[in-house]
């Protein structure tokens, strides 16, 4: 690991495109700016974590399971919703039969 | 003409899929990037959810939600065309209570055009990776 030492508002560039900034430091809390393109992702490193195991988990569900959920829960759906424009892979899909 | 392959999925059966039906994900789903390939079932009995099965490891399928069923002022305030993408939640079940939850931060898109799909984090704090959707009531009716 490439280890730097910045003061407040100096920058940090990593390849032509993307820049760090140190805006603040306050009782244990850096505040950082980050400059990139939009066709690279930023994101707290707690959240992709989180992400990738909620899809773990999301991965395994099984079809009985769901449906005892659908029929125990309160869940109501909304019928206000776009359905043709959700449904085109789904009839795409069918189709093929 | 069109290629195509069998999958053994655990609750559909053995599939054949036309190739042109299998949605590529580039960059896989988060936790799961080396898993390329999909297709996104419709199933009556667990309708308006969707599955989302991997063609390469069938065992592998996540239920998938509109998030406008969830929230109709669902915005995940990034560009995308109605016309050509379809746009749809991770759903998960807890083990304990019951509880349905839908991961809004991260929807995942497709692209009818291109058949391809991504998952992707939405910039905003607007939207949490555990919006519960449904509890689990307490009195079940016989």
């Amino acid at each position: 690991m490439l280890v730097l030492s910045r003061k407040i508002g100096e920058v940090i560039t990593i390849g032509n495109s993307i820049q760090i900034t140190v805006l603040s430091y306050d009782r244990g809390v850096v505040r950082l700016g980050i400059e990139a393109p939009k066709s690279v992702p930023v994101h707290r490193k707690e959240i992709y974590e989180k992400i990738i195991q909620i899809n773990r988990q999301a991965a395994k569900t099984q079809l009985m399971a769901l449906k005892d959920a659908i029929a125990n829960s309160n869940i109501k759906f909304s019928h206000l919703i776009d359905e043709d424009i959700n449904s085109i892979a789904i009839k795409k899909l069918n189709n093929k039969e | 003409m069109a290629k195509k392959r069998v999958i053994k999925t655990n609750y559909f059966g053995e599939l054949e899929i036309d190739e042109e039906y299998i949605f590529k994900f580039k960059d896989g789903m988060l936790g799961f990037e080396d898993l390329h390939d999909y297709i996104l079932i419709s199933e009556e009995s667990t309708a308006p959810f969707k599955w989302l099965i991997s063609v390469d490891e069938p065992e592998i399928g996540f239920p998938l939600l509109s998030p406008w069923h969830i929230d109709v002022y669902y915005d995940p305030g990034i560009n995308y065309d109605l016309e050509k993408q379809v746009l749809f939640v991770v759903i998960t079940l807890e083990d304990e209570n019951g509880e349905m939850s839908a991961n809004m931060k991260a929807p995942v898109i497709f692209n009818i055009e291109k058949q391809t799909g991504e998952q992707i984090i939405l910039p905003s704090d607007k939207y949490t990776t555990n919006c519960v959707i449904a509890k689990k009531q307490k009195t079940i009716k016989e």
